[in-house]
């Protein structure tokens, strides 16, 4: 009995005997047309669950013959897992939607029995092997779609429907056309006959009619520039109706497309071109879109045509298995994520993106919103992030690079007009969106994002996700985040504990630079948390937030896998971009931050991807044993860091991060979490040094480190924000790090975890003892503070070893590291970068004097004589800083070893170490020379400086270190013109005159857009038809 | 001996569907547009209807006339009718709701040139 009520065939009796009840119903009573229509969408919706659950469960498909015939006599229809799966997810999206567009669908009952009309439709063009029935299910969604387009009051709206309209009944008419001709050539309307009987389809009338075919459900998937229609309705339509087109109407035609694919696998090459055309310009004209819905139709259109390009360049390279992950990964995505924000959009009625506001809306709505655009942006822990990685790893094994290229890029620009509307809606507004949203208008779209997670954890799984770990940082996240009622130091504490014992935990076991790196970060990072503890507000968000942060960092350093590594990678990423977004200062410059930081995510993606391919595993040992395959792996993998560390060039993001995140996170941005991009560049190094054309791109690497060093200093040197100036100088002592890796021998590598420890510990004093004087004086502007050495002396007392300790004078850690490395550059013949590096420990020394010199010393300003010492909190984690600097100065044994040791596994016998001790490296090499040479030159640079200043000045003029820097400032002046800013600038432009350009072809005008679906008829037709024949004559 | 029906069936589907797009895609009047809709469709039907004739075959009735053997050859393919009956009913509610848009597009601009209904664009 029940066996016989769970029939899939009882979708349809729910579909249309509920629509048929619904009228006669109403004359009843006014009540009984809504019970009737919930029970009809929640029985589909269940039937379609307990089939597809059965089908998990390992039951045969389920086949049902209608009038008791066998195809093709008679329609088939089948329910396997495919199409279980895609029926049910449609079915609980459209129940989900109905609850969101309940206030609206209950005005009238033709609604309800449209609404589910529509729905039984989508289901039945899933479930139909029959080709004319897929055309009458296409038409009854149609019309289904039509008459909730009536929703839409406005003329606007009627219009869009309108333009609509035309363009899918041209669309169909052409489907009803090409399956009447295919039946002529194949004699069969079955679909599973006519894929036998595909030989058949040839000459003038078969082709015309597959072009037909096919041309139809492309249209319906609005492919750019035939979408203009689509468009006008996402814009239009009630956010509710256009979610269902977006995701149910789209996944009906997808799924259609999906089962004809054999019928087209001669022209698999054709569609992923038209989809990749659709994918990369639809998020571009995305870029220029004010409108939230059209931007998410935009969005919309792009995803189902990334749908589309997966599944034909899979099929086209043979890779079957990876459909299930990728297109039912990328599917489940975009269909809640794209549901969900329609949802919200239609939830907070505010059409255009600048009136936004979602602060105003509640913490709930906040999370929620968040959510879903990393879902629909393919990030992770959201499914659409694991089709992508498997996506980029199967067409990289294939040799796609173009289409790789295609997807990430098309990605990025998603990216950035989502992240951009998230920028947007987090500024205070002039307008708010009223007040809270209810939790009952929230729930739909919140049920969408547990549904993304779910999808996700199953998705992971199945992109070889085997180890439960890998979510501590999440899970971590989450139960925080149900602490946040507490007050802001209880909740710092949770926090610190939280990520000690899980740090703790997770990185046992991890081994060689892993296991130091681990150490290193961890405990940094903990000490530097702590000093959260100096603010008593309640910062909602922020303490979640750190521990994903550290928890990941840790996450990817335990990584065994290069998908596992990736997820940390995205999952820093992300936090450490939500965590700047807290900060209302950083708000104009989170979206240049995270744009760069998924470039080089791609990048490194790609690097992984073919480091996979070339060793056939995704395990990161082997990657070690990589041959010279990997070299073009090593390029991308050592690019993409290097955008991440923010070389010169691609610095634009990094100090304006840096300087505007509250002031204790800068901290951590600076100290700890630029370097998780240095340990990326280890493992690039891992894959040169097997590779001949490695050690010569390394070299050039090394070039870039130095370039980096001497740029940033200069331009530190001349910053009027401290914050700004300790960002530079982060970034130029990087460049130390970035060269001595690229040294690729065993002394550069020492070199660079020595620096990578001075560095970690330096950073952290100076950016929180800015932090300190911020908070004491509310000044950070280097010249109007001064004297402040008699207020603050501890403050003023760190700062002065850290200064000390990063300048490289002794005796303090930074003595040794920077000195081997220009002795071990001099050993290696780079005497260009070695240059470089004598310049920039003058241009290095000028910037310490000059920030130690204009915060401390000098005059005290009258007004500033009631300044207090520090808060311990802010000094505690300080002077656990400086005895870690101690510690490194005076015990190096104590760091060296465990150092040589985790090295020494990692180099083959061809590198310059051959198991000499550190003390013989250092007696060897002895810094104290280098140093001598190089801070001698760097002192006579200085001497000539003040030199040439103090006769240059006019002699009214008082001397002073103030006024000598000021002196210099025009000298400086083409560095200060930031040729790399005026670039990336451009680049914007470009792509906004592009988007603008683009979308030129939507002159909203229905006409037009029948022509161009006509014309893209007619192009497909030549591609199909015309141009083989003319190629054969 | 003349062309076969069947030819003479397609160039006329064919043509209206020819003077069908034209409508569709020349026309600025709504009305006009629909109409080209119809006769459009109307050509698809006849087409459809012409790939189903066999020259000198019979109505598809089994009957002492035409036994079930013999069907396969002398028969006119019944298909293609059947798929036109049912593509009729559609396209007759297709342009009824056109139709129905069109009064409401008449409504907001108190006209039916379809150059009036453009401001979504880009």
């Amino acid at each position: 009995m029940v066996e016989g009520l769970l029939q899939p065939l009882n979708i349809f009796l729910l579909g249309l005997g509920g629509g048929f009840l619904i009228p006669l119903l109403h004359r009843l009573s006014k009540r009984l047309p809504a019970t009737a229509f919930w029970v009809s969408l929640a029985g589909m919706t269940l039937v379609s669950g307990v089939c597809l659950w059965r089908l998990l469960g390992g039951a045969d498909a389920f086949e049902i013959r209608t009038a008791g015939t066998a195809p093709p006599l008679a329609i088939s229809l089948r329910l396997g897992l495919a199409e279980g799966f895609f029926a049910f997810c449609v079915n609980l999206a459209a129940l989900l939607g109905a609850w969101q567009l309940w206030p609206r669908l209950r005005d009238s009952y033709t609604f309800l029995l449209l609404f589910l009309i529509l729905v039984m439709g989508i289901n039945g063009m899933i479930m139909t092997r029959d080709l004319f029935n897929l055309f009458v299910f296409l038409e009854i969604v149609s019309i289904g779609t039509y008459g909730l387009f009536g929703l839409g009051q406005t003329p606007a709206a009627v219009a869009g429907a309108f333009k609509y309209i035309m363009a899918t009944v041209l669309a169909s008419s052409f489907f009803l056309l090409g399956a009447a001709l295919l039946y002529h050539v194949t004699g069969t309307l079955s679909i599973d006959e006519m894929v036998m009987r595909r030989d058949l389809i040839a000459g003038p009338v078969g082709l015309t009619a597959l072009v037909l075919v096919l041309s139809c459900l492309i249209v319906e998937l609005k492919p750019f520039p035939a979408n203009g229609w689509g468009l006008d309705v996402y814009e239009t339509a009630p956010a509710g109706v256009a979610a269902l087109v977006s995701v149910g109407v789209s996944a009906g035609v997808f799924f259609a497309l999906f089962k004809l694919m054999p019928l087209f696998a001669a022209h698999l090459t054709l569609i992923a071109f038209s989809a990749a055309v659709t994918f990369l310009l639809s998020n571009l004209v995305g870029l220029r879109q004010t409108n939230v819905q059209r931007m998410l139709g935009c969005s919309s259109i792009a995803q189902m045509a990334l749908l589309v390009l997966a599944l034909a360049l899979l099929l086209r390279q043979g890779a079957d298995d990876a459909l299930a992950l990728v297109v039912g990964g990328l599917f489940f995505s975009h269909l809640f994520a794209k549901a969900g924000l329609f949802w919200l959009a239609g939830a907070v009625r505010r059409e255009r993106i600048r009136d936004w506001n979602v602060l105003a809306a509640g913490p709930s709505f906040l999370l929620v919103f968040c959510c879903l655009l990393v879902a629909i942006a393919g990030l992770p822990p959201f499914p659409g992030f694991w089709a992508k990685w498997e996506l980029v790893l199967r067409l990289a094994r294939e040799g796609g690079y173009a289409w790789i290229a295609v997807v990430l890029m098309g990605s990025l620009l998603e990216a950035a007009y989502l992240f951009r509307w998230f920028g947007r809606a987090i500024k205070a507004g002039r307008r708010d969106t009223g007040g809270p949203l209810s939790h009952g208008r929230l729930f739909p779209a919140a049920a969408c994002v547990a549904l993304l997670v779910m999808g996700g954890g199953v998705a992971a799984s199945a992109a070889g996700i085997t180890s439960l770990w890998v979510y501590t940082p999440l899970a971590a996240g989450g139960l925080l985040v149900a602490a946040e009622g507490l007050p802001g130091r209880a909740k710092c504490g949770l926090m610190l504990l939280a990520v000690a014992v899980l740090g703790v935990w997770m990185a046992q076991g991890t081994g060689g630079i892993n296991g130091l790196f681990a150490t290193l970060l961890l405990s940094g990072g903990l000490v530097i948390a702590a000093a959260g503890l100096y603010r008593r507000d309640a910062r909602p968000g922020y303490y979640p937030l750190m521990a994903v942060l550290l928890l990941s960092i840790v996450a990817l350093l335990r990584a065994s896998t290069s998908l596992e590594f990736f997820f940390a990678w995205e999952l820093v990423t992300l936090a450490s971009f939500f965590m700047l977004a807290l900060a209302p200062a950083a708000r104009g410059v989170v979206l240049q931050y995270l744009l760069f930081s998924l470039a080089s995510a791609f990048v490194l993606l790609v690097g992984l991807a073919v480091a996979a391919s070339a060793t056939g595993t995704t395990s990161l040992s082997s990657f070690l044993a990589a041959g010279p395959v990997a070299a073009p792996a090593f390029v991308l993998i050592a690019l993409g860091c290097m955008v991440k560390i923010g070389v010169i060039g691609v610095h634009v993001w990094l100090p304006a991060a840096y300087a505007r995140a509250d002031d204790d996170f800068s901290a951590m941005l600076s100290a700890v979490v630029g370097k998780v991009a240095v340990f990326g560049l280890f493992m690039a190094a891992y894959l040169a040094t097997r590779a001949e054309a490695g050690l010569e791109l390394a070299r050039i690497v090394g070039w870039i480190g130095m370039l980096t060093t001497v740029v940033a200093a200069l331009l530190a040197l001349q910053q009027a924000d401290m914050k700004r100036m300790l960002a530079y100088s982060s970034l130029s002592q990087t460049g130390y790090i970035v060269t001595a890796v690229a040294l690729i021998s065993h002394l550069g590598w020492v070199t660079a975890l020595y620096l990578v420890a001075n560095h970690l510990m330096v950073k952290g004093i100076l950016f929180l003892a800015a932090a300190a004087v911020i908070e004491r004086t509310g000044l950070r502007r280097l010249e109007a503070c001064g004297g402040l050495a008699r207020r603050m002396p501890l403050t003023f007392s760190v700062a002065v070893i850290a200064l000390v300790s990063m300048s490289g004078l002794p005796p303090l850690a930074g003595f040794g590291g920077k000195w081997l490395l220009l002795s071990a550059m001099m050993e290696r013949g780079w005497y260009g970068p070695l240059a470089l590096g004598i310049l920039a420990t003058l241009v290095g020394l000028l910037y310490m004097v000059r920030f130690g010199h204009a915060v401390f010393l000098g005059p005290l300003k009258p007004e500033r004589g009631a300044v207090r010492e520090a808060p311990a909190a802010l000094l505690v984690p300080q002077f656990v800083l400086v005895a870690g600097i101690l510690l490194l100065s005076f015990f190096t044994k104590l760091f060296m070893d465990p150092v040589s040791a985790a090295i020494d596994p990692q180099f083959a016998s061809t590198l310059v170490w051959q198991g000499m001790s550190l003390e013989l490296i250092y007696a060897y090499w002895n810094p104290a020379r280098a140093m001598a040479g190089a801070v001698g030159l760097a002192l006579v640079g200085a001497v000539v400086l003040w030199l040439s200043y103090r006769i240059g000045r006019r002699p009214s003029q008082s001397g002073g270190l103030a006024r000598f820097f000021r002196y210099y400032r025009p000298l400086l002046a083409p560095v200060l013109a930031s040729h790399a800013e005026r670039f990336w600038d451009a680049v914007s432009v470009v792509f906004g005159a592009a988007a603008g350009a683009a979308r030129r072809v939507y002159g909203g005008n229905g006409q037009t857009y029948a022509i161009q679906v006509l014309a893209y008829v007619l192009v497909l037709y030549f591609f199909v038809v015309a141009y083989p024949l003319l190629q054969s004559r | 001996m003349g062309l076969p029906i069947s030819h003479l069936l397609l160039v006329t589907g064919l043509v209206l569907m020819l003077i069908g797009m034209w409508g569709v895609l020349v026309h600025r009047n709504i009305l006009r547009i629909i109409i080209g809709f119809s006769l459009f469709g109307t050509g698809t039907h006849i087409v459809i209807v012409a790939t189903g004739y066999v020259t000198g075959g019979t109505a598809p009735i089994i009957d002492a006339a035409l036994p079930a053997g013999a069907a396969g050859a002398r028969a006119v393919d019944p298909i293609p009718s059947a798929l036109v009956v049912t593509a009729i009913v559609i396209g007759f509610s297709v342009t009824a709701v056109m139709l129905s848009y069109a009064i409401r597009l008449y409504a907001a601009r108190k006209t039916l040139s379809i150059d009036a209904f453009t401001e979504q664009k880009w």
